[in-house]
């Protein structure tokens, strides 16, 4: 047994966990709006399809990532206008966004003369940094072995948080999602504010779901994605609608991930645990961590903005 | 707020008419949306649609296999109407189908060959409520004591169920798992006098099941006292304290209860066309699908029925879809998009639109939408 398994463990579960960075801050930016969105793994798959294809006809990672962005952002106009504009219930709203960009993803995906399903991705995201530095021990794989979204990743948690608690505009979304009628009294636009930071949401679901389809699953296949999306959600939770900790919990949660794959490899006792069992840990420990960490008023000591998932009426005030 | 180009106020009680025409105008636009697609991707929507039919309906076969698609999808719609009407998101019908599905057949095993029908049959059914039940208590009892978002632990729960039954199937020498095939595992079938009979080609007697809790789950939600209180709280938490209702209580009921639904349609899968717990035949989505119909059904048990009959319909034509060259997820596509115009179609139920003829009455609830 190689003694430094767990360090390419902990390499790899930061790969796997940073879709779920993607997702979960895009959630977290969506939700500190007031909306909650459980369209996050249909979006994901609209990412991951229309980010394949673009690569796919064009070689050209970044134009992969670029459309899956957009795609993202422009499936998330649904949940968008069924909930802030006619103000129908957000769950069930987010679930039809889900159900309706999972099937647009596997159809065009399988649709047309030449589909897309089988077909492996013509490039995919690779290190950024030569060899022989991420040969280094133990910051070499942990930290300088990575691809530049990984990197992104690490950005996009920085800049999301100086965005929510550092900037006026972030400001201005967070009390949107505590108080809407406040915000709007001072002069806030309320629906603008919700429109942008669900789209905003959405552009990170797709760019999480485009890197399933050009690094983790380079093969264009009907479900590249597993739960990603659902697990976001949770992990919104778990991170307290803070991008920092959503960094950290995506990446652990990436790691148990890599760690349910990796105990095949260590022979007895450990490859002898069934891997359907292994499956349900993450999950179960995230419904555990929910029960003891956001039940009931600690959800909002947590940083649950008190106006989620409540329609706003302007005129109800 | 000078210039208003439409005005927006809430609609009393809307017309039957319009009640069942928004529905329908979903079906339709999500038809017309499904055929800008195809066109797009250089398939003919009028084949693929036509082809859908046929499948569905074309023949004794095609009404009898969309008949047995209906048949959980009512049970899973039913799961989504009774808890969403009381703002209980369940959304882990999925899970405790499966769950259903895993107690139903564990029942059947254990009972073995000697057991009658009249015992087995009745037994096994319940024996998937009672699976539904629990595991959906797995995510109320958090949430009426420690007031736990059941949206998150209901979605956890799903993949614990389906990871738990493929471990009872692919991962273990459970006595789900047929020890007498060897090649590829698959479940043990449960014996003959547990199955329910069939009667018109596949099709078996749980659609009448299926469609009896309906007018149950009707009379109970519509017509009891334990109904009318649900009802209230739905409506308002508070006005239903001060009613002297005690609300944990009947929050916890109907969370029961709508996991004891979806559960039955485990059951019914498993003594019905499937006969065994068996990963491969377990149809995936349906506790998603359930949803759609409780929501294009606007929640009511018995409209649960044909809107059932329609999206099991569409489950049933999309594999059709294949020997025309045409993706089956199509119908996936379809169904999310009749969802989307479903849940968009109640803000012309809840609302009136109109053109403004004089300025608003100050003081009345309408309001502008910016056009």
């Amino acid at each position: 047994m190689n003694d430094w398994w767990w360090v390419s463990t902990v390499a790899f579960g930061i790969g796997l966990g940073t879709p779920l960075v993607f997702a979960t801050i895009g959630e977290i930016i969506t939700e500190r709006a007031g909306i909650l969105n459980l369209g996050v793994q249909g979006t994901m798959l609209v990412g991951a399809v229309s980010g394949f294809w673009a690569t796919f006809n064009s070689g050209s990672l970044i134009l992969g990532v670029l459309v899956a962005i957009l795609a993202g952002a422009a499936v998330s106009i649904i949940h968008a206008f069924l909930s802030i504009t006619l103000r129908v219930s957000q769950i069930v709203s987010g679930l039809a966004l889900t159900l309706f960009g999972t099937g647009l993803a596997s159809f065009l995906g399988k649709v047309g003369s030449e589909p897309l399903v089988g077909e492996p991705s013509l490039v995919t995201f690779g290190a950024i940094f030569e060899d022989g530095i991420a040969d280094w021990p133990l910051i070499g794989p942990i930290v300088l072995g990575h691809d530049l979204l990984v990197y992104v990743g690490v950005l996009t948690a920085a800049a999301a948080s100086y965005y929510l608690f550092r900037t006026k505009l972030g400001l201005s979304l967070r009390a949107v999602g505590e108080d809407p009628a406040s915000a709007e009294a001072a002069g806030i636009n309320v629906s603008h504010v919700r429109y942008v930071h669900v789209l905003i949401g959405g552009a990170l679901s797709g760019l999480g779901g485009a890197y399933f389809a050009l690094k983790i699953v380079p093969t264009w296949q009907d479900d590249p994605i597993g739960a990603a999306g659902w697990i976001a959600i949770a992990l919104v939770i778990l991170a307290s609608w803070r991008p920092w900790r959503a960094l950290f919990v995506a990446y652990a949660f990436g790691f148990a991930q890599f760690l349910e794959l990796r105990l095949q490899t260590l022979g007895e006792p450990w490859s002898s645990i069934p891997s359907t069992l292994l499956a349900m840990i993450p999950f179960a420990l995230a419904i555990i961590a929910m029960i003891v960490v956001a039940s009931g008023k600690r959800a909002r000591l947590l940083g649950a903005p008190a106006a989620l998932a409540v329609p706003y009426f302007r005129e109800q005030r | 707020m000078t210039s208003r180009r439409f005005i927006v106020e809430p609609r009393g009680l809307a017309s039957m008419r319009l009640l069942l025409l928004v529905p329908m105008a979903s079906v339709l636009a999500a038809l017309i949306l499904g055929a800008i697609f195809l066109t797009l991707t250089g398939e003919s929507p009028w084949d693929v649609y036509k082809k859908m039919v046929d499948a569905a309906f074309g023949d004794g076969r095609g009404i009898s296999e969309t008949l047995i698609s209906a048949t959980p999808l009512i049970l899973t719609g039913l799961a989504a109407a009774v808890a969403f009407k009381m703002l209980v998101w369940n959304i882990g019908a999925e899970g405790q189908f499966l769950l259903g599905a895993i107690f139903a057949a564990g029942v059947g095993i254990w009972l073995g060959d000697g057991a009658p029908a009249a015992i087995a049959v009745p037994l096994i059914i319940i024996a998937g409520a009672v699976g539904g039940a629990f595991f959906a208590g797995l995510s109320a009892v958090p949430r009426v004591y420690l007031v736990t978002n059941e949206i998150i632990t209901t979605l956890m729960l799903n993949f614990i169920a389906l990871s738990f039954m493929n471990y009872l199937i692919f991962g273990s020498n459970s006595p789900w798992r047929d020890q007498a095939v060897s090649t590829f595992p698959q479940g043990r079938p449960i014996p003959e006098a547990g199955r329910l009979p069939e009667f018109f080609n596949r099709l078996d007697y749980g659609i009448f099941v299926a469609v009896a809790l309906a007018i149950v789950a009707y009379v109970l939600i519509d017509k009891s006292r334990w109904g009318f209180e649900v009802r209230v709280v739905g409506d308002s938490a508070n006005t239903a304290r001060y009613a002297g209702i005690t609300v944990p209580r009947k929050i916890l009921g109907v969370f029961l209860l709508s996991g004891a639904l979806a559960g039955l349609a485990g059951s019914l899968f498993v003594a019905g066309t499937v006969g065994a717990l068996d990963p491969r035949s377990l149809d995936l989505g349906l506790g998603f699908t359930g949803i759609i119909v409780a929501a294009l059904a606007r929640l009511h048990p018995l409209a649960v029925v044909p809107v059932a009959v329609l999206m099991g319909a569409l489950n049933n034509a999309g594999p059709s879809l294949q020997s025309i060259g045409v993706p089956p997820e199509t119908v996936t596509m379809l169904q999310g998009a009749i969802l989307v115009f479903a849940v968009a179609g109640e803000f012309f139920i809840a609302n009136r639109i109109r053109r403004p003829e004089h300025e608003a009455v100050p003081g009345t609830t309408s309001t502008e939408v910016p056009a």
